[in-house]
């Protein structure tokens, strides 16, 4: 049997010899760069604006495809499309520190089991730039995984938003942005069998520090700080529905990250009282905000709100750019 | 040389090189490449008193750093990861009813998609961008034997992967070939 990777080589999907990016002599856009960069802007010679790829995620003519629809179509039902404002602490709450939360968690013998699969609600923001950039709009959808005893999965997702029950809902999922009804199925498969021992495939632990060893093996390309470690939480979930035990690990494991300070009572965008635990990641201009179940420790949602106008993009301070809320 | 000609000089030759770097992780889509190599080499401008002699790995560790970044800097993980390759359900990779209507690469990329980012990451990197154990340090940030460790244990995860796909590769090709149960005689 071949190498694994001779395999691997022969499947690249890019090989040297692409017709888009063969090596050669530098085209016009990239000589321009080129020389944007060594002289300044003042050798620009056709303006070309530097849509920043990663707000923009293929959105720029999606969105003025959703805002033709809304408006030649004349719907009468107006899906809502304006940024979504962040959970509000409830004045006061009184804060639950996250080492007594695990204590109380550790000390509750809670039932709930370890299951593979998850069920999350979100949303997402999606983002344009330079010439002609729409104002942003959020993408709610809803995921179920549910795994099968063969070791197979199927995934169904689809668009709706639980605080607008029957109202149409925006998906770019298709891929062009446009209304959807409630409930509408953007996508339905079947995976075949996985046997992977990596997480977050593999079956994640029930003691704190396995579990943070775990959390950092989803992704070490870098030590794991807290944004990391929540990055590492959200993966976590998206790939399985904590039981008790699980539960009470990763609170103790977030209970040792440093920054995340406790906040108040808020309830979750699916009605759910929580706690709120929040990171003020001033490097990147955001906060996250993890809501976690007051009984049982349970993640219920990561939030990331913008904390600085970012005008490129139509993007206030207080915009929430996501927003996954996990369900058993 | 000065660092700016040291930078236009290694800016020239490998721009295609870490074009196509970017493209494997951006699943082809052209239109976007171009604007993240143009990010990955204004971050090396900024950087270019750094530059070592053999600057491709460096350059290759500037873009991976450019993608995790953008990443979690704007909270777009999820989004941003079916982009860069490493969320298989994104991709809409549905399983391949016959080897015959896959397109050449698809069972494999399916194989390499259930390892850790940090495991494909390591695999990309010496099959696809054929760096040596030397330079995939270089380009992960870490030591020799730090990179050779992960690539073994990588190596050894994809050819689970590999294994329990009942793949085997037939004559050379990258055309894959489903194990089907063989039927028992009767005598």
């Amino acid at each position: 049997m071949a190498d694994e990777l001779d395999i691997l080589r022969r499947a690249n999907p890019v090989p040297s010899t692409d017709p888009c990016f063969h090596d050669r002599a530098l085209d016009p856009y990239a000589e321009r760069r080129l020389n944007q960069l060594l002289y300044g802007e003042r050798h620009r010679t056709s303006p070309r604006p530097l849509r920043r790829w990663l707000w923009s995620v293929g959105t720029a003519a999606a969105v003025g495809v959703v805002v033709l629809t809304l408006t030649l179509s004349g719907s009468t039902t107006t899906p809502a499309v304006a940024a979504p404002r962040p959970l509000i602490v409830e004045a006061g709450s009184t804060p639950v520190p996250l080492d007594q939360l695990a204590d109380r968690v550790a000390a509750s013998a809670g039932s709930q089991r370890l299951v593979q699969g998850t069920h999350v609600q979100t949303w997402s923001m999606g983002l344009t730039s330079g010439p002609g950039a729409r104002p942003p709009i959020t993408l709610p959808a809803e995921r179920v995984v549910r795994w099968k005893a063969d070791g197979s999965h199927t995934e169904l997702v689809v668009a709706t938003d639980p605080r607008h029950p029957g109202k149409p809902v925006l998906t770019d999922a298709d891929p062009v942005p446009r209304t959807v009804e409630d409930g509408h199925v953007l996508s339905r498969q079947t995976y075949p069998p996985s046997w992977s021992d990596a997480p977050p495939v593999a079956r994640p632990p029930h003691e704190a520090e396995r579990l943070r060893a775990y959390l950092e093996e989803i992704d070490r390309t870098e030590t794991m700080g807290t944004p990391q470690l929540l990055d590492a939480v959200a993966e976590l979930l998206n790939n399985w529905t904590l039981g008790a035990r699980e539960d009470a690990a990763l609170v103790r494991v977030l209970a040792d990250a440093k920054g995340l300070r406790p906040a108040g009572a808020v309830t979750d965008r699916l009605g759910r009282q929580g706690q709120a635990y929040v990171y003020d990641d001033t490097a990147h201009s955001a906060r996250r905000m993890l809501i976690l179940d007051p009984r049982t420790g349970a993640v219920l949602g990561i939030e990331d709100t913008v904390t600085k106008d970012d005008p490129e993009y139509g993007v206030k301070a207080g915009d929430v750019m996501s927003y996954s809320a996990w369900m058993r | 040389m000065s660092n700016d000609e040291t930078f236009a000089a290694a800016y020239r030759e490998h721009y295609w090189a870490v074009s196509r770097y970017v493209a494997r992780r951006l699943d082809g889509r052209s239109s976007d490449v171009e604007e993240v190599v143009a990010e990955v080499f204004t971050v090396a401008w900024r950087r270019r008193s750094d530059l070592p002699p053999s600057p491709l790995p460096w350059l290759y560790g500037v873009a991976r750093h450019c993608l995790a970044n953008a990443v979690r800097g704007y909270g777009r993980r999820r989004r941003l990861l079916d982009r860069i390759g490493n969320d298989e359900s994104a991709h809409g990779r549905q399983v391949v009813d016959s080897p015959d209507s896959a397109s050449p690469g698809d069972w494999v990329h399916e194989a390499l998609a259930r390892l850790s980012p940090a495991d494909q990451e390591v695999l990309r990197l010496t099959a696809w961008e054929d760096l040596g154990v030397d330079e995939v340090a270089v380009a992960l940030g870490c030591g020799t034997r730090a990179a050779a460790m992960r690539l073994h244990r990588a190596r050894r995860r994809l050819r689970a992967e590999i294994d329990h796909m009942h793949i085997t590769v037939a004559g050379g090709t990258a055309s894959p070939r489903r194990d089907t149960p063989k039927e028992h005689g009767h005598g």
